[in-house]
């Protein structure tokens, strides 16, 4: 049996689904969270469920991912029932994707979730005219305090969901009146997928009936007493004093950040040292003498202290504020505070959400691209997280690089705000849209701590399972490399680096490592004898150049192999330009 | 007159949108649509987005596509 879970963005779909199954999937407060759709297996009196958890969608007929994403499962999956999840506060704007729905033929059961928040804001929601007008089961849900859910458990029991249709001729296998719309060409398994994206007369019926609809269901009754939360939400939705303060959270987050960083680095290095030395220890005994046990007893040990002291604890924070902005509704309110500097880069506002995802890690941001209005919006952004965004690891190499050289930090830092600049500038240039800027702002929320603690422990999951082996054998490969002397033959090239960017040829050869992992470049330079200035070319462009593996395979998948070489080409253009640039002005 | 004009506070009805069908179906998405009534909320500085309440939900616009819905004020 399947059941697709369908419904605006940010009306807790995830949530129902949450309470439903107990899974734990991501459930976050700003729309665009879930960008494919989840298939949740799901047990009902010995009866499994398929239940597909699908992206957030205003309308089956608008273009886009999410729509192109929901009409394709429609299509390919013998879908046997839609719980429609709608949000009690906002019936009338929902509604129309109800309406949409129940033009499909497919039994849909409407569960109008969030009820608890909609009593505590004075709406009243009767169900039962409800269900008169719509034909179809309604629900009052709460996700949050589990309301609803025996009554939505019974149905998916019952199973013979046409029978829960009032009015034959809203069932499955009957004909759909057509003539509404008259623009339903595609055919799926049965049913009949819209195709056409341009407003007519149709839509404009349906949202009348679904104004109509609300009206008619819902009593807005005196608010009950305004929630302290409210009153903060207003102050941060304040055109001024809002911006204001989210800038300085943002501040605070990156100043924490920062802190955690330095405080516990001195804990972690002292219980590691130990290890270590057991680690190293143990190598040299138990391997025969010679070159793969020296570099190993030297390279292992190496190779742990900045995955633990430094990338650990950066990402461990950087998934828990990152969470917490999610989780909160804040992040939304980030794209509009910061739209202006978006329309600068030729971007929309919202681009701010996968571009400071990307601070944490950029494979996940790539995903989140997908919230972008146009496929050009969304190039740009790309591009500009596979060249420019540093993530959490590299900023924490990049830090102890720094610091080992006295690196000039100022001229990194200015320079990689340049060529954001710069590039944003140019590619908005190339690449024009148009830019519709439409937001929805959710209510904010205090963290769900266990939904803050899912998304930490699946965002930080990758640090064992791909950061730190990743790491360990590429520092192996790197000794391995210095100790048979193989890197020499790249003196050859030293009069060619040296004369371009004004590096040692080995710190070049750094560069060229960022294909693997950029995170791993900085690694080589802290066995180079460099000097301040030396260093800063470097790392400069070390930072400002490919993406990483996981990121190039990601952005394949997002955008497909032409795109990916074009960014590529681009992050070799920019990172050697930046190279000669600063080889150019840098003082000696 | 259009949405761009509005003062904060004021409420209107939507009458018309004059803009491509891509911007007219994103705006239908949230529920600009015509008939709908909205409130101006607070406008953001420097040309800066509009903040709309449409039914309970909080909206945000761009300037641009502000200025080619046409309104009529309601009154208060």
């Amino acid at each position: 049996m399947a059941v697709a879970l369908i419904g605006n963005p940010n009306v807790g779909k995830s949530s129902v689904l949450n309470r439903l199954c107990g899974s734990s999937i991501f459930v976050s407060n700003y729309p665009g969270t879930s960008v494919e759709v989840t298939k949740t297996k799901f047990n009902v009196v010995n009866r499994d469920v398929d239940i597909y958890d699908t992206p957030g969608i205003y309308s089956l007929h608008s273009p886009g991912e999410e729509q192109r994403v929901v009409k394709e499962m429609l299509k390919s999956e013998d879908i046997e029932l839609i719980l429609n999840i709608v949000d009690a506060t906002n019936l009338e704007r929902n509604l129309v994707l109800t309406y949409e729905l129940l033009e499909l033929g497919i039994p849909v059961v409407v569960v109008v979730n969030q009820i608890d928040r909609a009593r505590v804001m004075g709406i009243k929601i009767d169900p039962r005219k409800m269900r008169s007008l719509l034909h179809s089961p309604v629900i009052l849900f709460s996700a949050v305090s589990g309301e609803g859910l025996v009554q939505l458990i019974r149905v998916l029991e019952s199973g013979d969901f046409a029978a829960q249709i009032d009015k034959p001729g809203m069932g499955k296998k009957v004909a759909v009146d057509l003539s509404l719309s008259g623009r339903y060409g595609e055919r799926g398994k049965g049913y009949v997928i819209p195709t056409e994206t341009s407003i007519n007369e149709a839509d404009l019926e349906r949202a009348k009936k679904a104004r109509d609809t609300a009206k008619f269901v819902t009593t807005q009754m005196k608010a009950g007493q305004k929630i302290w939360l409210e009153r903060i939400q207003n102050i941060l939705d304040h055109p001024v004093i809002g911006v204001v303060l989210l800038l300085f959270f943002a501040y605070l987050g990156f100043l924490l950040l920062l802190k955690s960083i330095e405080l516990s680095e001195g804990p972690i290095s002292t219980v590691l040292e130990p290890v270590n030395r057991l680690i190293g220890h143990l190598i040299s005994e138990i391997l025969p003498s010679g070159i793969v046990s020296s570099v190993l007893s030297k390279a292992v040990p190496e190779g742990l202290i900045i995955p633990f002291t430094i990338i650990m604890p950066a990402m461990l924070m950087v998934s828990l504020l990152m969470s917490i902005l999610e989780d909160t509704g804040l992040l939304p309110r980030y794209s509009v505070a910061l739209e202006r500097a978006g329309s600068f880069f030729g971007v929309s506002g919202q681009a701010v959400i996968p571009l400071s995802l990307g601070f944490g890690c950029r494979t996940p941001a790539i995903l989140a691209t997908r919230i972008m209005p146009s496929e050009a919006e969304r190039f740009i952004v790309i591009t500009l997280l596979s060249i420019v965004i540093p993530c959490a690891a590299t900023l924490g190499i990049m830090a102890s690089v720094v610091s080992t050289f006295e690196a000039y930090l100022p001229v990194i830092v200015l320079t990689m705000l340049a060529t954001l600049t710069i590039l944003g500038f140019i590619l908005s240039r190339i690449m024009p849209g148009e830019s519709v800027f439409v937001y929805e702002l959710p209510p904010l929320r205090l963290p769900m701590w266990s939904n803050v603690w899912s998304k930490v422990k699946v965002r930080f999951s990758g640090f064992f399972t791909e950061v730190l082996p990743l790491l360990l054998l590429m520092n192996i490969i790197i000794r391995a490399l210095m100790e048979s002397g193989l890197l020499n033959i790249f003196h050859d090239m030293e009069n060619f680096t040296r004369f371009l960017f004004g590096i040692p040829a080995e710190a070049f050869v750094a560069v060229l490592i960022t294909i693997f992992q950029r995170y791993l470049a900085p690694l080589v330079l802290l066995n180079l004898p460099l000097t301040p200035r030396e260093a800063t070319i470097a790392i400069t462009m070390i930072a400002l150049s490919l993406p990483c593996l996981p990121v190039m395979v990601m952005t394949v998948r997002e955008i497909g192999l032409k795109g990916l070489i074009k960014v590529l080409i681009m992050a070799f253009s920019t990172s050697f330009a930046v190279g000669i640039i600063l080889n150019c002005i840098l003082p000696f | 007159m259009t949405l761009r004009d509005m003062k904060v506070g004021q409420k209107a009805k939507i009458i018309k949108i004059d803009k491509g069908s891509y911007a007219q179906r994103r705006l239908f998405e949230i529920g600009l649509v015509p008939g709908a009534e909205v409130k101006l909320l607070s406008r953001h500085p420097f040309r800066g987005p509009l903040v709309l309440q449409i039914g309970n939900a909080k909206i945000a616009v761009g300037r641009g596509i502000a200025a080619s819905v046409k309104i009529e004020l309601l009154e208060n």
